[in-house]
C-alpha cells in the first residue's frame, strides 16, 4: 500500500503493508531513528510519537491509521534555532543516562503539556507511564514540575497585568 | 599526597604516556628513552580518530582547535565519557565545549587494568603482577564500576603530558624558556609578552616532541573542572533523538535480521520446514541457519521479526535440559545441607560457639531468583563482512571482546576488523558478553558484502540472557543481649558467575570456582565487629547461563546480610541503626556514612502515622553507600515508597552530578528487582518474555531520592553499581518495621505486596 505520511510537517511517500507499525516505517523505511524500539507490545513507551498531538506507542500502531494525521517525532519538536521547552528542561535537569528511552519520555511529556500545560504531580505520574531502565524518574518528575512552575509563573504575571 | 614515588622493580605506567606522538594516523613510536617491557602497550593506530595530530593515544588536536579525545570506556548512561574527558581537560587546560569524543579501536594503551587487578594502592605507581598479566591480555572493558578508578591517574597524565608537549612546542617557536609558557583554555601564553598560540597551531610541532620526565599533575586545590558539576557531553544529542545507538546505525544497503534461539536450553536448530515459503514473503532476503540458531534477513526489522516467528524450525533436543525453577531450588537446598565447597572468610571458631549455645541461635534462610538485564535497547549488532575486512557497528562494554569474537567467527585477522562503537542503550553487564556479536557475525557471513543488523526482539533478549544467579543462603548467628555478635555463619549456594563468564569470554580465561570471590562479594568483609565469623558457599552447576548483573554478588548478598543484621538487632531489642553503629568503631568511613544518612533522614525523630523506614549500609566497587527508605502503609500489603535518603563515600569524585545520578539509577534498578524481578524456568524454557511478566518501576511508584556525597581525598571508588545493593534490604527492613513480618525472599509482588 502506498501512503503519504506527514511527519514533522514534511510529506513522505512510503509503500508498505497496511499493518506495518508506524515505528518500523519511521525507523527502517525513512531512517528516522530517534524513535526507539523497546518492547514491540506498547508496554515500555520508548516508541512514543504524537499523532495530531496525542501520544501513541508507534510499535503497535499500524501505519494505515497514521496516514491522515500529523505525525510528530522527537526529530520534529525543536525549531532550527531552538530546542523545545521540554528538551531544555531535560538538559537543565540532566535527565538522560543511557538515553534510549528518553525520546519516548520527551514525546509523552510534550503530549501531556500540550493537553495540560500546568499538570499536578498526580497528573504527571498518571500520564507518564514509560519505562526508564536507568531509573531517571526523579529527574523526569523535577523537569516536568519545573515546566509546570514556569507556566504558573507566566499565568501569574498575566493575571497581574490584567 | 597526589604523587607517590614509583616502586622499585615495577614498570612505570607513566612510561607509555611519556612518548612522542605522531601526526595523523600511524603507529606511535619511541618511548622517550624510558624502557617499557610490554611491547604491545606502546601501540595504537589512531584509526577513526579523525583529523589532527596525536599527542598521545588519547588526545588529537586539529588545526581548527578541535580537541578529539579517544575515550576507550563506553557511554551507557553512567557518564564516563564526560568524567574521563573532564580529567584530561583539567590537565590539558581546555574547555569542555571544545571537546569531541570518539571511541578508539581496542588497542593496548586502552586496556582496563584496574577491573581485574583491583590494586588501588599502586595502580599509578607501576604494574603489580596482576596488572602485568592483564596488560598482555589487552582487555578494553567498561564494567566493574572501574572507568573513573582506572582512569584517575591515566587520564590526568594523558592531559598533563600533552600540555607539556604543547608548552615545549610554543617555547621552541618563541625561542624562550618553557617556564615562561602557560597553558590556558586551549592556548599557550607567553607570560613575558602575552603572545598566544592556539593548541591547533602548535599541535603538529608538539606531536614531534619527546617528553623525558613525568609531568606534574595539578594540585587538587587548583582543579577547575574535576569535582565540580559539569553538564554531560552526551545529553544534548540524547534529548534530540540524534544520539546513535547500535540499533540506529544505517550503513548503506543495510539489511535487518531477526534471530531465533533454540526454544529449549541445550537444544539446537538443525533445519526448517517452511524455508521456501518464508523466503517468498515480501521483503525477505534469506533464511539462514547458524551454529547458534536461525535468522531471517529482510529489508525491514518488522518483516524480519514476523517471518522469524512464522519460521517453523526443526530442533534437535538430544542434549536439551528440561530444567525448572523447582528443580534448581531443590539443588540449592541440598548444597546448603552439604559441607561448603569453599570458605571465603573465617575468623575464630564459629562452629564451637554455635555448638555451645544452640538454644539462642538466630537462624534464617533467604533466597532470590534469577534476574534478567532487560536493557532498554534490545541486543543488536551490525556486521559487514567483506573479502578482506569486517566492519562492526554496535554498543558493547568490551571492544576487545567484540574484536576477538568477530575474528573467531569470521576467521578474519583481528587487525582487519574495524569497530564502530555507538552509544549503549543500557549495559548493566549484559553488553559485555560475546554471544550477540558472534551470532550477528555468523548471520552476516551468509550475506557477504552487505551490512546486516541482527536484532533480538525483546522476547529473544529476555529468554536468552545471562542471568544474575538464583541464590539461597542460610544464616546462623549468636547475638548477646548487649548486641555483641558472638558468631556469624553465612552459607550461600549459587552458580559461579566469574568462572562461567570467563570460560565463555573472548579470549577465554580461567578462574577456579573456589577463587570466584564474586560469589561471596558483599557477604564477606562486612565492616561490623563480630567475634567469630565464617562466610562460605556451595557451588551450583546447572546449564543456565549466569553473568555480571549490575553490582554482581552484592546485588543479592547485601539483601541477605543487611536484612539479617536487622534480624539480629531485633533479636537483641536494639534499634537497627544503633545496632549497626555500635559495631563500626574500627571502620570510620562506614561509620561516617551511616551517621550521615541517619542525620539526613532524622532517624531519631518519630515518623507520621503509617509511615515507616528501613536502613542499609553496603560497600562494593570501592564505595560505601548508606540508604534510608521511608514508606507509607496504605493497606495490609499496600505501600508507597516515598523517599530514599542516600549517602555515598566514593572517595575523590570527578563529576558530583553524575555520582548523584548513579545513586538514583542504582536505587531504582535495585527496587525494580526487589519488587518485580524474577526469571523462572519450566521444562528448560524461560517463562517470562516481555515487560508485562518482567515489570519495572515506573514514574508513579518511584521514590523521591536525596543524595549526599561525603567529602574526602581518598582514591576514587566506582559509582555505577554501589547504589543498587542497599535498596532492596532498606525496603525489606522498612516493610518489617511496618508489618512485623520479615520477608526473606524476592520479588515482593510475588509475596502479595503492592506498591503504588
Amino acid at each position: 500500500m502506498k501512503y503519504t505520511l506527514n511527519i514533522n510537517q514534511q510529506n513522505h511517500q512510503v509503500d508498505v503493508e497496511a499493518a506495518m507499525p508506524l515505528l518500523w516505517v519511521l525507523r527502517d523505511e525513512l531512517n528516522l531513528t530517534g524513535t526507539k524500539f523497546g518492547c514491540g507490545i506498547a508496554s515500555c513507551g520508548a516508541c512514543t510519537v504524537l499523532l495530531d498531538g496525542k501520544p501513541v506507542r508507534s510499535c503497535s500502531y499500524p501505519v494505515s491509521g497514521a496516514a491522515d494525521k500529523k505525525i510528530t517525532t522527537i526529530e520534529g519538536i525543536a525549531s532550527e534555532a531552538k530546542l523545545s521547552a521540554v528538551q531544555e528542561a531535560w538538559i537543565e535537569h540532566q535527565v538522560p543516562q543511557c538515553g534510549y528511552c528518553q525520546s519516548g519520555m520527551i514525546m509523552a511529556t510534550e503530549a501531556l503539556l500540550q493537553e495540560n500545560p500546568n499538570p499536578s504531580l498526580e497528573e504527571i505520574e498518571s500520564a507518564i507511564t514509560n519505562i526508564c531502565r536507568c531509573g531517571t524518574y526523579s529527574r523526569i518528575r523535577q523537569a516536568i514540575l519545573s515546566l509546570a512552575k514556569k507556566v504558573n509563573a507566566a499565568d501569574k504575571t498575566q493575571t497581574e497585568k490584567a | 599526597m597526589e604523587e607517590k614515588k614509583s616502586k622499585k622493580n615495577k614498570w612505570t605506567r607513566r612510561a607509555f604516556m611519556i612518548a612522542g606522538g605522531v601526526a595523523g594516523t600511524g603507529l606511535l613510536v619511541g618511548i622517550g628513552g624510558l624502557i617499557h617491557v610490554n611491547q604491545t602497550i606502546r601501540y595504537y593506530s589512531g584509526k577513526g580518530l579523525g583529523e589532527g595530530s596525536s599527542l598521545n593515544a588519547w588526545i588529537r588536536i586539529a588545526p581548527d582547535n578541535t580537541i578529539t579525545l579517544a575515550i576507550p570506556r563506553v557511554e551507557m548512561g553512567q557518564g564516563s565519557y564526560t568524567g574521563l574527558a573532564m580529567m584530561i581537560a583539567e590537565e590539558l587546560e581546555v574547555d569542555m565545549e571544545s571537546i569531541r569524543i570518539v571511541h578508539p579501536q581496542p588497542e593496548s594503551p586502552y586496556a582496563n587494568l584496574f577491573i581485574f587487578a583491583q590494586s588501588e594502592t599502586n595502580i599509578f605507581d607501576g604494574y603489580s603482577i596482576n596488572e602485568k598479566l592483564f596488560s598482555y591480555l589487552n582487555l578494553v572493558i567498561t564494567g566493574g564500576s572501574s572507568s573513573i578508578t582506572d582512569g584517575y591517574y591515566n587520564m590526568r597524565y594523558a592531559g598533563a603530558t600533552a600540555r607539556e608537549m604543547l608548552k615545549k612546542a610554543a617555547a621552541q617557536q618563541w625561542k624562550t624558556d618553557v617556564k615562561n609558557c602557560k597553558a590556558e583554555s586551549g592556548f599557550i601564553i607567553n607570560q613575558g609578552n602575552q603572545e598566544k598560540l592556539s593548541y591547533g597551531e602548535l599541535a603538529s610541532a608538539a606531536a614531534k616532541i619527546k617528553v623525558s620526565s613525568t609531568p606534574e599533575l595539578k594540585n587538587r586545590k587548583d582543579w577547575k573542572k574535576v569535582g565540580k558539576p559539569v553538564k554531560r557531553l552526551d545529553i544534548p544529542e540524547k534529548v534530540q533523538g540524534k544520539a546513535t545507538f547500535g540499533i540506529d546505525v544505517r550503513p548503506e544497503n543495510v539489511l535487518y535480521a531477526a534471530f531465533r534461539h533454540p526454544s529449549v536450553l541445550g537444544a539446537k536448530i538443525t533445519g526448517f520446514k517452511n524455508k521456501a515459503d518464508i523466503e517468498k514473503q515480501a521483503g525477505i532476503k534469506k533464511v539462514v541457519l547458524t551454529e547458534f540458531g536461525a535468522a531471517v534477513i529482510a529489508d525491514n526489522t518488522w518483516r524480519a521479526k514476523n517471518a522469524a516467528l512464522a519460521l517453523q524450525v526443526i530442533e534437535d533436543e538430544k542434549e536439551s535440559v528440561k530444567i525448572s525453577t523447582a528443580s534448581i531450588g531443590k539443588e540449592l537446598d541440598i548444597l546448603l545441607k552439604k559441607p561448603a565447597f569453599a570458605e571465603h572468610e573465617k575468623e575464630g571458631d564459629v562452629d564451637k560457639v554455635l555448638a555451645e549455645k544452640q538454644k539462642t541461635i538466630i537462624q534464617a534462610q533467604y533466597e532470590v531468583p534469577y534476574l534478567a538485564h532487560a536493557t532498554m535497547e534490545p541486543l543488536n549488532c551490525t556486521v559487514l563482512v567483506k573479502d578482506d575486512a569486517v566492519d562492526v557497528w554496535l554498543g558493547h562494554q568490551a571492544s576487545s571482546t567484540v574484536r576477538n569474537a568477530v575474528s573467531k567467527v569470521s576467521k578474519m585477522d583481528a587487525s582487519k576488523i574495524m569497530i564502530h562503537m555507538q552509544y549503549l542503550g543500557g549495559g548493566f553487564g549484559r553488553r559485555g558478553e560475546a554471544d550477540f556479536v558472534k551470532i550477528a557475525t555468523a548471520v552476516a557471513m551468509q550475506m557477504k558484502g552487505t551490512p546486516v543488523m541482527t536484532v533480538f526482539t525483546r522476547e529473544e533478549d529476555m529468554r536468552n540472557d545471562v542471568y544474575r544467579p538464583a541464590v539461597k543462603c542460610e544464616f546462623k548467628a549468636l547475638v548477646q543481649k548487649d548486641g555483641t555478635i558472638e558468631a556469624w555463619d553465612h552459607k550461600l549456594a549459587l552458580q559461579s558467575v566469574v568462572h562461567e563468564t570467563m570460560k565463555r569470554a573472548e579470549p577465554p580465561l580461567s578462574i577456579s570456582v573456589k577463587d570466584d570471590t564474586a560469589t561471596t562479594e558483599g557477604a564477606r568483609e562486612l565492616p561490623y565487629e563480630m567475634k567469630n565469623r565464617r562466610v562460605s558457599f556451595g557451588n551450583l552447576v546447572v546449564p543456565v547461563k549466569v553473568g555480571f548483573w549490575r553490582s554482581v554478588g552484592s546485588s543479592q548478598n547485601a539483601f541477605f546480610t543487611e536484612c539479617f543484621m536487622d534480624e539480629c538487632a531485633h533479636a537483641a531489642g536494639i534499634d537497627p541503626y544503633q545496632f549497626r553503629l555500635s559495631k563500626l568503631d574500627k571502620a570510620p568511613r562506614f561509620k561516617k556514612v551511616l551517621q550521615k544518612v541517619a542525620e539526613m533522614s532524622h532517624w531519631n525523630k518519630a515518623l507520621a502515622k503509617d509511615r515507616y523506614r528501613g536502613i542499609a549500609l553496603h560497600k562494593c566497587f570501592g564505595s560505601i553507600v548508606g540508604q534510608v527508605v521511608e514508606i507509607t502503609k496504605l493497606g495490609e500489603k499496600e505501600f508507597s515508597i516515598d523517599k530514599f535518603y542516600c549517602v555515598v563515600d566514593c572517595g575523590t569524585y570527578i563529576n558530583p552530578d553524575s555520582v548523584k545520578a548513579q545513586m538514583e539509577s542504582g536505587i531504582i534498578f535495585g527496587l525494580s528487582a526487589a519488587l518485580f524481578g524474577e526469571i523462572t524456568w519450566q521444562d528448560g524454557k524461560v517463562q517470562q518474555s516481555n515487560f508485562p511478566q518482567y515489570d519495572m518501576i515506573r514514574l508513579k511508584a518511584s521514590p523521591e531520592i536525596e543524595t549526599y556525597i561525603i567529602e574526602n581525598e581518598e582514591f576514587p571508588g566506582g559509582v555505577g553499581e554501589p547504589g543498587t545493593p542497599p535498596a532492596a534490604p532498606a525496603l525489606a527492613n522498612a516493610l518489617f518495621a511496618a508489618t512485623g513480618v520479615r520477608e526473606r525472599s524476592l520479588p515482593l509482588v510475588k509475596l502479595g505486596y503492592k506498591f503504588v
